[in-house]
């Protein structure tokens, strides 16, 4: 970076388009025929769609057509790393989550959008609904998708675990579990798109994080060529990780081909909390080895996480997760496995930290039991163990510039007055 | 559905819309009359990100029938300063790095303007209260706390209180 | 769109005949709307269902708070916002105004109205254990007639009460307590703003001339029942005594026993509980040492 910013205060170059209310956010874009989509989701979270009736909906006046899987044959399923998420669930296939789009329906008002939801008829032939990734991991559990309902295994091995803890005089073992979380950016899924007959090329103004991945899933699941897809990146009103899945992409595209018309969908934030991502709940056993004088000798951990209906960035999220389960601490015996586990909650993918925010609730919290147990001050020992330069993390990546945990462990017990022993 | 006439003055302009008895006062500003400062972050008055003044007070507009402003006065962010003449609350907002992505600014400006008319010297737990109803997912507030009290100074120290002249 | 054969429509009448008028006329097919705040979230994504609105919002009289002889009468449509900054709600109705100053953010106090509270009759409304706790009586208006009811009579459930489709509540009438009476607003909820409570308490404590003995008590919580309610066995253990004398863990306990709460998203039954006895026996500490009464007891 040029030198003459670093060191000085620079505005950003939107800010003043977003302190006088100009700034362009998807919801803000409007076209005189544009039509208004909404979705209609599934009625229950582990069920097979038995019969969807959208005719009397059809008949309702502004609606202008309704979309169901019958009409879509030929598009794909999608997902960031495994395709397993259908565009739209179709008769004799599986809703796996209260999120699974069972219809587009496509209106000239919002109004009549919301107004026809409500007489859409849907059948299904319920399920046992899976909500504890305990239960998806047992033999007779019933299978979320075709294969196992433990999407992914995971392992971790760094020198002798076993050595490890005969070297530990304190051994502390516990389970911790974290819960769902939902990012909530103040801006909710939204989008506009365009459907261009000359060209074929559909145009879709959404606020996406990972823009040429997500065309990419786009055009392969509608079967068309990446240039047919092209996504406008308008003023983001926040992701954390949210906006990294696809969420009205698909429908956007369909219902733009399907009438020819502007379209624009933007989820409530009731739909955005039930359909799109969200940060995976782990559950962590941890056991950690210390000797008196306060050094970690060992850690052995098993980490299952729950991702819900679908993959998402799921096997990566667990993983990573897994691979920081010493946090910034010298430990040389580590084992650990992974479970990425299929559910019927709702799916959860990237959010800031991406796995690793879980994991440090169990190694902090293992740090001030064994502290508590050493009797050593857990600042003092967190310092005696943390990492410099030089130190081999568990997955044996060696740090060779830039470890300033130290200094940050020290600055902060400075910032919060932390005497011996107590803060 | 039956239109309804009303008539409403709109950051200073008067104005005859139609509308329905399903409007929302939010979906009026933005969809008919396309002032997208304005944005919608719940439609249930959590977030404040569709904060406007209505009537000298700060009202969530997504909680107000088109209808119920009939004869009322509104001001948005677009009606109080724009790209020549920021108001000063502006000003501070994009100096002390008080906006990131910026959905929540519009509102928590408004809140902001409306907070330091009333209390010209908020002190910093009178300033939390006076955005107690915006949310922002993004900064962690003490910014936009900066940010107000940034404006406060400059606008007590200046003679005419708007119109910021320096930099 | 033309799915609507009946024409829709607004009323804003400014007289309050012409609302009662209208009222009778369309029974259940017209929605009141006063500051909305409840309304537009409980109709959220489905407004169309609404044909026929009455908007109470040019109705002077209703806006008004003011004295008559030896009652406060305070009009339905009165705001949070005005009760919080009311001088008289502050002289003579503190935790009235305490409470509406708690009421969620500057946005819902400036739009919400006391009316709305009381109508909507949520467990969790924060004016209705204080309104309580004053003896509020509730004018209700219809073109057959008047009545006035109490508190305990207005609410008969969750979201439930006597208010018939053709009546207004024009008017809540408090009682002006005597210069000696003292009381205590607290609201437990997981944020300071924003927030729908998990319990209230509003104590309200008369004493008698000698300035030492207690004359009344009213001791009203929100949240832990379907409707808002008294501990009246409170006031049995502590009228005729002097404020020095009394146990206040004992009558917290009394609180915690007499309560049967819930378990809800805002808290469990036992969290409730164990909160109520500590709030009062905080409301209680407070009262004392705003009356100067005497040494506590249970220390
Ligand atoms: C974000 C948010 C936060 C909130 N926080 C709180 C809180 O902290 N504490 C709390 O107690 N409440 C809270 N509320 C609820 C609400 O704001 C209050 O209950 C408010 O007082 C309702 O008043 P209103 O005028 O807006 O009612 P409306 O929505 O206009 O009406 C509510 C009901 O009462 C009826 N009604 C209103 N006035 C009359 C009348 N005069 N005669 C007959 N019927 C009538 C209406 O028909 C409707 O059924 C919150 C609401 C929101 C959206
Ligand atoms: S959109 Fe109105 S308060 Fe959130
Ligand atoms: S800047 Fe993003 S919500 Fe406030």
């Amino acid at each position: 970076m040029p030198k003459r910013y670093v060191g000085k205060n620079i505005y950003k170059v939107d800010a003043q388009d977003k302190v006088t209310g100009k700034a362009i956010y998807p919801d803000d874009i409007y076209f005189d025929d544009m039509l208004y989509l909404k979705i209609k989701r599934a009625t229950h979270p582990h069920a097979y769609l038995r019969r969807i009736d959208t005719s009397k909906a059809e008949k309702l006046p502004g609606v202008v057509k309704i979309i169901t899987a019958a009409d879509i044959p030929q598009v794909k399923n999608f997902g960031l790393i495994i395709k397993d998420q259908p565009v739209l669930v179709g008769i004799g296939q599986k809703m796996r989550y209260m999120g699974d789009a069972l219809a587009i329906v496509i209106a000239e008002s919002k109004e009549a959008a919301s107004q026809a939801m409500g007489l859409i008829k849907v059948e299904v032939d319920k399920l046992e609904v899976i909500s504890d990734p305990l239960r998806a991991m047992e033999k007779d559990a019933p299978l979320i998708h075709q294969d196992s309902n433990i999407l992914a295994t995971h392992y971790l091995k760094k020198g002798d675990i076993e050595k490890g803890f005969t070297q530990a005089d304190i051994i502390v073992e516990n389970e911790y579990r974290t819960s769902t979380l939902d990012h909530v950016p103040l801006q909710v899924e939204t989008g506009v798109g365009i459907y261009d007959e000359e060209s074929g090329v559909i145009k879709l103004w959404v606020a996406t994080q990972w823009l040429h991945d997500t065309q990419a899933d786009i055009a392969q699941s509608l079967g068309l060529s990446k240039e047919k897809i092209r996504i406008i990146q308008p003023v983001i009103g926040g992701a954390f990780g949210k906006k990294e899945d696809i969420s009205v992409h698909l429908h956007l595209a369909l219902a733009a081909m399907e009438t020819k018309r502007p379209v624009k969908l933007t989820y409530t934030r009731e739909e955005s909390m039930i359909a799109q991502s969200k940060r995976h709940p782990f559950i962590i056993r941890m056991k950690t080895g210390v000797t008196n004088k306060g050094y970690l000798t060992a850690c052995q951990v098993e980490v299952i996480g729950d991702t819900g209906a679908y993959a998402s960035s799921g096997l990566a999220v667990v993983h990573k997760g897994m691979y920081h389960c010493t946090g910034p601490y010298n430990i040389d015996n580590v084992r650990g496995v992974a479970y990425t586990v299929y559910t019927n909650n709702t799916y959860c993918g990237a959010m800031r930290g991406f796995g690793t925010t879980q994991m440090a609730f169990a190694y902090e919290s293992q740090m001030d039991i064994l502290s508590c147990k050493l009797g050593i001050d857990p600042i003092q020992f967190r310092l005696q163990n943390a990492y410099d330069i030089g130190s081999t993390t568990p997955n044996g990546q060696r740090l060779t510039y830039s470890v300033g945990v130290k200094e940050t462990i020290k600055e902060a017990a400075n910032i919060a007055a932390w005497k011996e022993g107590r803060p | 559905m039956n239109k309804l006439n009303i008539e409403l003055t709109v950051n200073g302009k008067k104005r005859k819309v139609e509308t329905t008895t399903s409007t929302r006062l939010l979906d009026l500003i933005r969809d008919d009359l396309h002032l997208t400062g304005t944005k919608e972050g719940c439609g249930k008055g959590e977030c404040g990100a569709c904060t406007v003044i209505m009537n000298s007070e700060l009202a969530a507009s997504c909680l107000v029938l088109a209808l119920q402003a009939d004869g009322a006065d509104i001001t948005t962010i677009e009606g109080i300063g724009n790209d020549k003449c920021l108001d000063p609350v502006q000003k501070a907002f994009i100096e002390t790095g008080a906006v990131q992505c910026g959905f929540c600014t519009p509102g928590m400006i408004l809140a902001a303007k409306k907070l330091l008319e009333e209390n010209p010297h908020p002190d910093e737990e009178e300033i939390k209260r006076g955005i107690s109803g915006n949310l922002c997912r993004c900064t962690g507030y003490q910014k936009i706390i900066d940010a107000i009290k940034l404006a406060a100074n400059r606008l007590s120290s200046s003679d005419s209180g708007r119109g910021e002249k320096d930099a | 769109m033309q799915q609507r054969t009946i024409p829709c429509q607004y009323f804003a009448p400014q007289k309050i005949e012409e609302a009662l008028g209208i009222l009778f006329r369309y029974g259940n097919e017209i929605k009141v709307i006063a500051g909305g705040t409840d309304l537009l979230v409980q109709y959220y994504d489905r407004l169309y269902e609404i044909n026929h609105w009455l908007d109470l919002k040019n109705i002077k009289e209703l806006k008004d708070i003011r004295i008559n002889k030896n009652q406060m009468e305070i009009g339905a449509m009165v705001t949070h916002t005005q009760l919080e900054v009311s001088e008289d709600i502050k002289k003579y109705f503190p935790i009235l105004g305490q409470a509406a100053a708690d009421i969620g953010s500057p946005q819902i106090r400036n739009r919400g109205t006391v009316g709305g509270n009381i109508v909507n009759a949520s467990p969790a409304g924060d004016l209705l254990a204080p309104l309580m706790a004053y003896d509020a009586q509730f004018r209700l208006l219809s073109i057959q007639g008047e009545k006035i009811v109490t508190a305990e009579e207005f609410f008969i459930g969750p979201k439930k009460t006597i208010l018939e489709p053709a009546q207004l509540l024009t008017q809540i009438i408090l009682p002006l307590p005597s210069e000696r009476t003292y009381g205590s607003w607290i609201k437990i909820g997981k944020r300071k703003a924003l927030i729908i409570a998990t319990i209230t308490l509003a104590l309200v404590v008369e004493m008698a001339e000698d300035h030492k003995t207690v004359k009344d008590v009213r001791t009203c919580l929100g949240s832990v029942a379907p409707t808002p309610i008294e501990i009246k066995e409170v006031k049995k253990k502590m009228v005729g005594k002097n404020f020095n004398q009394l146990d206040f863990a004992e009558l917290g306990q009394i609180v915690e026993d007499k309560i049967s709460p819930i378990d809800d998203i805002r808290g469990t039954r036992e969290y409730r509980k164990d909160v109520a006895k500590k709030i009062m026996i905080k409301a209680l500490e407070e009262i004392d040492s705003a009356c100067g009464g005497g040494s506590y007891i249970n220390e």
